[in-house]
């Protein structure tokens, strides 16, 4: 759930498509700048943290990549849980990931906080040879699901930082402080009293 | 996504170091822990959700899970032999509960849309002590990352008299109590300063060997080195049930099966003192998990997946592959058909392989002990200001044939496990048959709930009693039901620990890392890692590692 305070937003995002649809690469290209031609699938490195400023708020996205999970449909409830925002990533280059990516959407909605903030994100934009996905279709996907759309591309870093953009405008500035004394525990073991640090 | 496994495609690789089935707290302590040490690890469960028996379900699913788990295993298809140098085995359901009544007496209020708001426990009731040797595993694990917790408002004692009793946790809670005297008031504090100066001398070193409790003493019965210190009944019976939390009655050998020495019973109490007050969120000891228990294995599996552990939902085994000529355990088949090989297999315990060397099944200790638990869903709380609490119910509290001690925990909406306004209140005791639980836990939940006649709507209105000054909440959904208790066992195919009757998960885990030690004896359970994981941090980046 996104928390505000003094315009500081804090908003768990994750993301949802087909393997091999280029999540893993959108993240690094957005949080790192980095690109690999070959990315094996996730393994590793699931969970990453940035901010953006926009116009009238600081929005520190904690993004979930799936860990694999997605893999076998074996997500877990815990990663839909408290997201305010999801991009769900498709191939332009492969019709099928674009048909999983509605399945994704049906999930998220059956799942997820029902005013979160979804991107439908057409990635590989610089392989126009072998698109296979138009825009129009994509587009009027999503503006009949509410969502908002982009082609992009991790290799180009073509409108990556974009979506990111797009989504940090349209996070609800308000939210409902829902569970604000929950803690997560942190790994300070030395001191006690002081050992933890509240979430919100 | 709702989809059949058989829409999934082949598992690749088809060889792992280890295969795990079941997905609950122990299946995924250990495939975090092997997947951590870089062992290639699979982990499969037949459900369509984490958890296995540590899940937290939705009414319904849990109303399916223990009916479905309740039955009488279908007999399992023989799977034929084939050509290969394997014999299949086949993989029986071992029917874990038994007894299970669900009653719903309002199905207007807890409609399909509602039911599925509820994360309701099925091993409750269990909370963390904030001291536990749990907490540490989270934290070693890094599955702190993905789970919030709450602390736990009070715990209360129930006494004959129907009331309940706040237990004082701390000395400033004790000189507050007003049900005490100023005499009782410096015995308490003379204990506690004992068993403090007992534990400060067991932490340096002493090279007297005099701790201030004498061997002899440590070595008897708790409830009689209380005696010693003349400890008032009251706030004896809180310090044995309420805070060491005894099983039985301690003042009745002759029943009690776990007497509780005074060096485990001054264990206990050091727990629950650094317990207190150890993190700044949770006054009390306790703290339970926002989503409720099941967001534990999920951690875990998360855990398991970042390094590199596949997890495959909906996917049941239908056979485990022998050697033919070794007779040692070399794989699975799952019902795909698909066959995959690992070195080790860890089975949660409502498996069975069944060897045509007819083995007894593990588990068939001498004294088949089991524990009952029931689950209350009501709109108000058995306490005015207080939604998330503990209540103790020692022995002879209910009457006098009461041998064991009940524990119950109200947890409400802001933990996230049910809609807004409504509470959960889980029961649990052991026992020694179905009938005994079942009367134990329909006293505890009489003494503080309603419970309607009969599962019509209708009747509810007709409950309310004479002495309306005192209105108990009213029951809106029951369930309760008898579980097994059996402890994992260790060979080529492993089975790891139920749930047991504890409110913690100190012995399941202690026994699921004995398992893993067995399994991986010259690994660490969770490496240390070099890369710093700090959320908070300001960094640019942080990287789950």
């Amino acid at each position: 759930m996104a928390t505000t305070g003094n315009k500081n937003i804090n908003a768990k995002l994750v993301l949802l498509g087909d393997v091999g649809a280029g999540k893993s690469s959108l993240v690094l290209r957005f949080v790192k700048g980095q690109f690999i031609e070959f990315q094996e699938s996730t393994i590793g490195a699931a969970f990453f943290s940035q901010t953006l400023a926009v116009n009238d708020a600081t929005v520190k996205f904690e993004i979930w990549d799936t860990a694999g999970q997605e893999r076998y449909h074996s997500l877990a409830p815990m990663y839909y849980r408290g997201a305010a925002a999801a991009i769900i990533v498709y191939d332009i280059t492969n019709q099928a990931s674009f048909e999983r990516a509605k399945k994704w959407v049906q999930e998220l909605q059956a799942q997820g906080n029902p005013n979160m903030v979804m991107a439908l994100a057409g990635n590989k934009a610089d392989l126009l040879d072998a698109k296979k996905v138009e825009a129009e279709e994509a587009q009027a996907y999503a503006q009949e699901h509410g969502l908002f759309f982009m082609e992009t591309s991790a290799k180009t870093a073509a409108n990556v930082n974009d979506v990111f953009y797009e989504i940090a405008k349209r996070l609800p500035r308000v939210q409902p402080a829902q569970n604000s004394s929950g803690m997560v525990l942190m790994d300070r073991p030395a001191e006690r009293v002081a050992s933890t640090s509240c979430c919100s | 996504m709702s989809e059949d496994a058989s829409s999934y495609p082949p598992i690749e690789p088809t060889n792992f170091d280890l295969i795990v089935l079941g997905t609950g707290l122990p299946e995924s302590v250990i495939a975090a822990a092997a997947s951590a040490n870089g062992k290639t690890v699979l982990h499969l469960d037949p459900n369509p959700f984490y958890g296995s028996n540590y899940t937290s379900l939705s009414l319904q699913d849990l109303s399916s899970f223990l009916i479905s788990h309740s039955a009488p295993p279908p007999s399992p298809p023989s799977a034929p032999s084939d050509g290969h140098d394997f014999t299949p085995a086949a993989l029986a359901a071992r029917p874990l509960f038994s007894h299970v009544e669900i009653s719903s007496f309002a199905p207007d209020v807890l409609g399909e849309e509602h039911s599925r708001k509820f994360n309701v426990d099925l091993c409750g009731p269990r909370v963390l002590f904030c001291a536990d040797k749990s907490i540490d595993l989270i934290l070693k694990s890094g599955a702190n990352q993905y789970v919030e917790f709450k602390g736990v408002d009070a715990s209360f004692v129930y006494n004959e008299n129907g009331k309940l009793t706040s237990v004082p946790d701390s000395r400033a809670a004790i000189f507050k109590d007003k049900s005490l005297g100023l005499t009782e008031k410096n015995q308490l504090m003379r204990f506690f300063k004992l068993v403090q100066q007992h534990l400060d001398d067991k932490g340096g070193e002493d090279e007297s060997g005099n701790s201030r409790i004498s061997e002899q003493d440590l070595e008897s019965p708790f409830v009689e080195f209380l005696n010693k210190m003349r400890l008032p009944p009251k706030i004896k019976s809180i310090i044995l049930y309420a805070i060491a939390m005894a099983d039985c009655d301690q003042d009745n050998v002759d029943v009690c099966e776990d007497v509780l020495k005074t060096k485990d019973g001054i264990d206990r109490l050091a727990l629950y003192n650094s317990s207190v007050g150890r993190f700044p969120n949770a006054l009390g000891a306790f703290m339970y998990p926002i989503y409720g228990h099941g967001e534990l294995p999920q951690a875990f599996c998360r855990r398991a997946a970042v390094k590199g552990c596949i997890h495959v939902l909906r996917m049941p085994v239908i056979a485990v592959l022998m050697d033919k000529s070794t007779g040692h355990y070399k794989g699975v088949r799952l019902s795909s058909g698909q066959d995959l090989f690992s070195h080790q297999l860890i089975l949660d315990p409502s498996f069975i392989v069944q060897l045509p060397l007819a083995s007894s099944p593990p588990g068939l200790g001498s004294i088949k002990r089991k524990v009952a638990r029931g689950i209350c869903i009501t709109k108000s709380s058995l306490r005015p200001e207080t939604s998330n609490f503990l209540v103790i119910y020692p022995p002879r509290s209910l009457f006098p044939e009461q041998v064991t001690s009940i524990r119950a925990l109200q947890i409400g909406s802001d933990l996230a496990v049910c809609p807004l306004g409504m509470f959960v209140i889980y029961f649990s005791t052991l026992c020694h048959d179905a009938n005994q639980g079942e009367n134990l836990l329909n006293a505890a939940m009489d003494s503080l709930l309603t419970v309607p006649e009969s599962a019509h709507p209708e009747s509810s209105t007709t409950v309310h009693s004479e002495n309306s000054a005192e209105e108990k909440p009213t029951v809106l959904w029951k369930a309760l039901y008898i579980q097994e208790l059996t402890m994992g066992h260790f060979e080529s195919i492993s089975s790891t620990p139920i749930p047991d009757g504890n409110l913690n998960y100190n012995n399941i885990l202690q026994a699921t890392l004995k398992l893993f030690q067995k399994m991986y004896p010259l690994e660490e359970v969770f490496p240390e890692t070099d890369s710093p994981e700090n959320p908070e941090d300001d960094h640019e980046f942080s990287l789950e590692s």
